[in-house]
């Protein structure tokens, strides 16, 4: 309550200041890209000195140019050069713009650059987004040009965008200046050679082959090698030995579950969730796209023809339910309560996960460091902007609560996109429809977009013969039961006459599908033809006699209510025979007359396009014609020509082989990303994925059986010289350590405990069914719902999710201790090495527990303090009369799941 | 006076960053609180590689005076009236009935006033104007020396009034439960998901104690996302707990046949294989972490059910938390525990009351009910948890947050209830530095808008952080920048 009037003031300040920054970054997410950092960058030059007099020296390069570069470069630099100023280098600030220099030596009060910065007025202040520079940053920038305003000579310029390496198409290469040495080298060896080379960095030898066949068996597959696996691979001691153990691999239908999990955390794979029984996000049934993504890995479907199918398989594939299932990727994106949330997160993720770019960033501003305009983040939109959901039925099933298909297609088909100012989706700027367009930096080949004609069952389903089908099977499993039921009662019983009828008014309903059916094909397919009249007649006539079969069940109903009625409801129930009767009058009339409507047969429904959609919006037909706007830009990703959809690829499939990722920062390739030291690997493997046609399989190939790869991950024996200078392997002197991922861990518990249910496909688990064996990637999986065990090792994020996090915390340990999981696993594992040998000895039991757990073998050390402890244990439950082998024998197995080798991948 | 290339990049990332590069090791995730600190607390500031006492001291932004060294953060979820609670408008009972329009302060509505609301749910029933004026549901009271002014349903936490600090001019932007989620990140669900407070603590303090987790979650909130570090990690993420000295943790029991013993052995095993292949794979930090987790969680298993069980309580402690009174039982447990929790060092408790839907205080009808009802759970166990605080001398370091998501409209919803209202609404503070009876900031004479010291959502979190010693701007995580408005500003006006 004490405040001063200075305080007030202060706050009152302080109120306005943040309630306007809060609007504008509130709308415009992608702001957070752009606000200066503070940690204390000239924070401190003249923090105690108040007056601008008592000077210190102010450093360019430590002061005053990461300020330029923080703050003004975006927009006064090679990006864009606004008012003719860059002020990427100090020298550049000098030469000046349109308004003159920016600087000038000394002159405080005519060095614009000052002027501006310092500002009071809101329209001339700079940088014009964001806070103001702080008090401590304008001081520095004063006495630095008060002091001469020096620089270094050799400051480099910020480089043009144009020339960003991952902007051009990729270019297979060999090691420069070795053509000789590299010449029979694998491609991932040289290169890797020679940046080592360069760098005077040694390399690691060869992981054992036990190491390597249980690295190259999780990393392929998902689950460790079995004992007889890695005894084979010992003795197999031919020449392609290891080539034999990768195709084998890649043939196993675990191969597409394995890998089709990693693809799943990059393309955001979530069931749906919302709130209660409402679907707020994603769709029902998504585990179709799952499936989808497991088959096409296992086909050896080439990326380019994946992509095709997830974003545009509606327009390219419009009645191929078995590719449609790809457009689960579209579906996910599905947002109930706002369209341009649904939309931002399409093209963010769309971007981020295909392209490597950080479109999102021009969601309420031009890029600030790629060439991605605000117009051109609605332009990408636009390619988005017509489509809709809706989930058609499946083969056998018309209960969509049950089955169906999430799927997407061109809905709206004139809607307009227009650029929201700031970001403010309620603040569009109608004056200007956006295009649907991709940015013209890209290159590749043309964007050029054709209107699509659908076939007839890709806009009526309901023509779709296994539409009618599977609506005449449910309409018999109806009539049947309804017979099962008459068949039961004598023609005494009074239940006899509604039963009749029940089953009366389900056989026409069977009887009516073929007829609406007929009725539905002729109309669309020849509609002016006197038979298809005819058709409709007979539709129509015969769902007058379905509906008078109802009317009549509904009266009966009535009748006998009323006669068993009490009191207390006679009323209501009189109320509801009236109604009963002329509803039945009304069904008599009308087979009279049926005149010409009828039922469609259903072969869809539309997902709501928001919770304040019309009816009529809801019901409107299908459009005959998708715009092509997705098929131009899968045409466009796809070419050979388009720079990024092969590395970004590629980078993902390395990092989830080595490791790490060649590209750090796996969905910007853009000029904010991280740089990285190897492009002419990255871009080789990239050209060489494209002419295998685009298979990953070869990929896997080619990666697994690199030297690189087959190297120890031990850091002994290397030099201090090698590790002193790449401590971060960032040349991949030694094998990274992996490990697992939260499925890995689960899976392979199974595996060992021989356990695991090898089913492939299908609905998803429960995420609370704690008995099922099958693979954890069919778990229920959304924002909202977890399962238990696998949140515990760092599942993937259903939000974003480029790269899993990889973290130890305690909880690992107990789950890994004290779940009821492990308890089961354990003694299944115990179980199957002894295997009714009641005779084996420790040592020979922990010999082979090691080796199958582990996969390598014990060492002598090891296995003296597993003895021991094996004797500890047996020793502690000889004191409680429990049986001591087997207690011995647990206790062991239980550790060595423990072991940071179990997790681990070495 | 210039800092160093070093210094410039300070924050607490650096050391471990420098660490890791020691050791030759480039992964992320680790867990920084097993890592690091094991003897204390690290502070942002502390972290400085080679900053010297004399630049730290004299930047205004580093704290070196940690005020708090725990966190109690009540949050009620559903959104309370801030009218019937820590702010009573008698102006509603004086105008009851009549629309806001004919009231002498019409102009609250105004649209540009309104602009705030970012708006979660197009059309829904729920989050809108209301304009019919409904009175106070419960009289309202001075309380303690100060004589702050609060509802007759919080007699036990107006007699702490004297260890309150009530601020009165909160606001936020999401008028859907969305804003739960938006209090303890900061930012709308629109924006994404971000660290919590909580995560952010436990990111910049590490470990107190090493027998139980530092950042710990109690009840449950079903309505949003149950993480806590998002881009700080999994490791941040608060561990949830149960007021059940039987099950409190997942996972957190032995099996049976499986003692505490042969755990040990098992434990030991465990560890001197590691040692062993420490030999074959030198300075793997990722094996030394692995280990430590596997110590604390043996401790784990001890030390959290220990927590929980009330056992060595006396009848008087119980009854002040009102333990002894069904309606009063549930929220005192977790009081209680809160407390235990203090004392054996934990960092930061996060308590959220009345999950179920979008949260138990969500009085769109029939508030009188609701509300009485639930202050009547929560108002007991509050109270008692200051006093039994403050009697153990605890109060001093422990700062303890009450707030929820939003206020409620001033006009009715229905006959009887109250709509979000995200224009106005109001927290306490008490203990760990705060200043004790005091109200700061106001809204205006219907409560609609927070008029008077403006605070949004991150200023509390600023608040609570420079108590700690924290400053967020030293917390900044590479490749994440954050907004002004993410670091909010601290109010000073109510801290000692």
């Amino acid at each position: 309550m004490l405040e001063s009037s200075r305080f007030r003031l202060v706050f009152e300040m302080h109120s306005i200041q943040i309630h306007g920054y809060l609007l504008l970054c509130f709308l415009c997410p992608g702001f957070l890209c752009l606000d200066s950092i503070r940690i204390g960058v000239g924070a401190t030059c003249v923090a105690d000195e108040p007056h601008p007099t008592s000077v210190r020296s102010v450093d360019y390069l430590e002061v005053i140019r990461p300020i330029l570069h923080e703050r003004c470069i975006a927009c006064h630099g090679a990006l864009k050069k606004e008012a003719g100023l860059r002020l990427d280098t100090a020298e550049k600030a000098f030469m000046g713009g349109d308004s003159g220099p920016a600087v000038i030596r000394q002159d405080v009060v005519a060095s614009l650059l000052l002027q501006r910065v310092s500002s009071q007025d809101n329209e001339q202040r700079m940088p014009p987004e964001g806070e103001p520079l702080t008090e401590a940053q304008i001081d520095a920038l004063r006495n630095w040009i008060q002091e001469g305003a020096l620089y270094p000579s050799d400051e480099p310029s910020e480089p043009d965008p144009s020339e960003h390496w991952a902007f051009d198409p990729p270019v297979a290469s060999r090691p420069p200046g070795s053509d000789a040495r590299y010449a029979n080298d694998h491609p991932i060896d040289a290169w890797l050679a020679w940046s080592r080379q360069r760098r005077g960095l040694e390399h690691q030898l060869p992981a054992s082959k036990a190491l390597w066949l249980r690295r190259v068996s999780i990393d392929l597959v998902g689950l460790p090698p079995s004992r007889n696996e890695i005894e084979e691979f010992e003795a197999d001691d031919r020449i392609d030995a290891k080539e034999r153990v990768v195709d084998r691999l890649l043939q196993s239908p675990q191969h597409g579950e394995r890998w089709g999990r990693h693809w799943m955390d990059i393309w955001r794979y979530s069931d749906w969730w919302g709130l209660g029984e409402e679907v707020r996000n994603s769709q029902k049934h998504m585990w179709h796209w799952r499936d989808w993504i497991v088959e096409s890995l296992n086909q050896d479907k080439g990326y380019d023809q994946m992509v095709r199918e997830m974003l545009a398989a509606d327009e390219l594939y419009p009645d191929d339910l078995d590719r449609l299932r790809g457009t689960g990727f579209l579906a996910r994106q599905y947002f109930k309560f706002n369209r341009t949330s649904w939309l931002d997160e399409t093209v963010e993720h769309t971007a981020k996960a295909m392209l490597g770019l950080t479109f999102n960033c021009a969601k309420c501003h031009d890029h600030k460091y790629d060439p991605i305009s605000h117009d051109d983040y609605y332009r990408f939109r636009a390619i988005f902007e017509p489509y809709q959901l809706r989930m058609d039925l499946l083969p056998g099933e018309t209960d969509l609560s049950r089955d169906g298909l999430p799927r997407p297609f061109d809905c709206n088909l004139e809607v307009a996109t227009y650029v929201h100012r700031r970001g403010d989706d309620r603040n569009p700027d109608t004056a200007r429809v956006m295009l649907p367009a991709v940015p013209a930096f890209l290159g590749g080949s043309p964007f050029v977009i054709e209107p699509i004609d659908l076939p007839l069952q890709a806009y009526v389903p309901g023509v779709r013969a296994h539409v009618r089908d599977a609506w005449i099977q449910a309409a018999q499993a109806r009539l049947k039961a309804a017979e099962t039921v008459l068949t039961s009662l004598t023609d005494s019983d009074p239940k006899f006459v509604l039963a009749q009828l029940d089953v009366n008014r389900a056989r026409a309903e069977l009887d009516s599908i073929p007829v609406r059916y007929q009725a539905d094909l002729l109309k669309h397919t020849q509609p002016d033809d006197p038979d298809t009249a005819t058709a409709i007649a007979q539709a129509a006539a015969q769902d007058c006699r379905v509906e008078l079969a109802e009317a009549e069940w509904h009266h009966a109903s009535a009748v006998t209510a009323v006669d068993g009625a009490t009191e207390s409801n006679i009323e209501e129930l009189k109320k509801k025979l009236a109604e009963a009767e002329q509803r039945l009058a009304k069904a008599r009339e009308q087979v009279d007359a049926p005149g010409n409507r009828y039922r469609s047969l259903q072969g869809a429904a539309k997902t709501a396009e928001s919770n304040v959609e019309s009816e009529e919006s809801r019901n409107k037909p299908y459009p005959s014609v998708s715009t092509g706007r997705r098929s131009a830009l899968v045409h466009w990703m796809t070419d050979r020509s388009n720079p990024l959809l092969a590395r970004v690829a590629v980078n993902h499939v390395w990092a989830r082989h080595f490791g790490q990722p060649l590209v750090a920062t796996a969905f910007d390739f853009g000029r904010k990303g991280t740089p990285s030291e190897h492009r002419e690997l990255l871009d080789t493997l990239a050209v060489e994925f494209m002419d295998s046609g685009w298979s990953f399989k070869q990929l896997h190939r080619r990666m697994v059986l690199s030297k690189a790869y087959g190297m120890s991950s031990s850091t002994r024996g290397i030099s201090e010289h090698t590790r002193a200078s790449d401590p971060e392997n960032r040349f991949y002197w030694r094998m990274q350590t992996g490990r697992m991922e939260s499925q890995v861990v689960r899976d392979s518990l199974l595996k060992l405990s021989g356990e695991l249910d090898g089913r492939i496909g299908g609905p998803t688990v429960a995420s609370l069914d704690e008995r099922s064996r099958r693979r954890s990637l069919y778990f229920f999986q959304s924002h909202n719902e977890h399962q238990k065990f696998l949140s515990m090792f760092d599942d993937a994020n259903v939000l974003d999710c480029y790269r899993r996090a990889r973290s130890i915390v305690p909880q690992q340990a107990l789950a890994l201790e004290n779940s009821p999981l492990i308890q089961q696993s354990v003694d299944r594992i115990v179980a199957a090495l002894v295997e009714g040998r009641s005779d084996l000895s420790d040592s020979d039991f922990a010999r082979n527990a090691f080796e199958s757990i582990l996969g390598t073998p014990v060492k002598p050390e090891e296995l003296r303090v597993g003895l021991e402890a094996m004797t500890r244990w047996r020793t502690a439950a000889d004191e409680r009369g429990a049986p001591a082998d087997q207690h011995a024998r647990t206790g062991l197995v239980r550790s060595l799941l423990n072991h940071n080798d179990f997790i681990t991948i070495r | 006076m210039r800092l160093g290339k070093n210094q410039r990049l300070a924050s607490n990332v650096g050391p471990r960053r420098a660490f890791l590069a020691d050791v030759g090791m480039g992964f992320t995730g680790l867990a920084l609180s097993a890592m690091l600190a094991r003897d204390g607390i690290v502070r942002a500031g502390d972290a400085i590689p080679g900053a010297s006492d004399a630049s730290r001291s004299q930047d205004p932004s580093t704290t070196n005076n940690p005020k708090a060294k725990s966190v109690i953060w009540l949050f009620m979820n559903g959104g309370v009236s801030h009218m019937e609670s820590f702010d009573p408008k008698p102006m509603l009972t004086k105008f009851a009935g009549k629309t806001i329009a004919e009231t002498p302060y019409a102009d609250v509505q105004s649209p540009d006033k309104l602009k705030l609301a970012r708006v979660t749910v197009v059309n829904d029933a729920n989050g809108q104007q209301r304009n019919a004026i409904l009175p106070l549901q419960v009289g309202s009271r001075r309380y303690g020396e100060s004589g702050i002014e609060m509802s007759e349903w919080v007699p036990n936490i107006g007699s702490c009034a004297d260890d309150l600090a009530v601020v009165r001019s909160m606001w936020t932007t999401d008028d859907n439960h969305g804003a739960q989620t938006q209090f303890h990140s900061g930012r709308h669900m629109f924006d994404g998901e971000y660290p919590t407070l909580g995560a952010w603590v436990h990111y910049g303090l590490g470990m107190q104690d090493e027998n139980l987790p530092q950042f710990i979650s109690i009840g449950n909130r079903e309505y949003w996302n149950a993480k806590d570090g998002h881009y700080l990690g999994p490791e941040h993420d608060a561990v949830p707990l149960r007021i059940d000295p039987k099950q409190p943790l997942d996972f957190g029991s032995r099996p049976e046949g499986w003692s505490e013993e042969d755990q040990r052995i098992g434990f030991d095993l465990v560890h001197d294989w590691s040692q062993i292949r420490n030999v074959e794979y030198p300075n793997d930090a990722e094996l030394l972490a692995r280990i430590r987790s596997y110590e604390l969680a043996f401790r784990m298993q001890k030390s959290i059910p220990e927590v929980m069980a009330f056992d060595s309580e006396t009848a008087a402690t119980q009854s002040l938390y009102g333990i002894d009174q069904p309606e009063t039982k549930e929220f005192g447990m977790q009081m209680l525990a809160a407390r235990r929790m203090v004392e054996r060092g934990v960092r930061f408790i996060q308590v959220q009351h009345g999950a179920g839907g979008a949260g138990v205080w969500d009085a769109h009808g029939g508030l009188k009910e609701n509300h009485e009802k639930n202050f009547r759970a929560v108002d007991k166990p509050i109270a008692g948890l200051l006093k039994d605080l403050k009697q153990r001398g605890l109060l001093d370091s422990t700062i303890v947050l009450f707030a929820t998501e939003f206020g409620r409209t001033p006009g009715t919803q229905g006959s009887d209830g109250r709509d979000h209202h995200i224009y106005g609404f109001s927290v306490w503070l008490a203990g760990g530095g705060v200043r004790g009876g005091i109200v700061h900031g106001a809204t205006d004479e219907l409560g609609f808008h927070a008029v008077e010291d403006r605070h949004y959502v991150t200023d509390i979190h600023a608040t609570l952080l420079k108590q700690l010693g924290l400053d967020s701007r030293r917390m900044e995580v590479p490749g994440r920048k954050r907004l002004e408005i993410d670091h909010g500003r601290s109010i000073d006006e109510i801290l000692i």
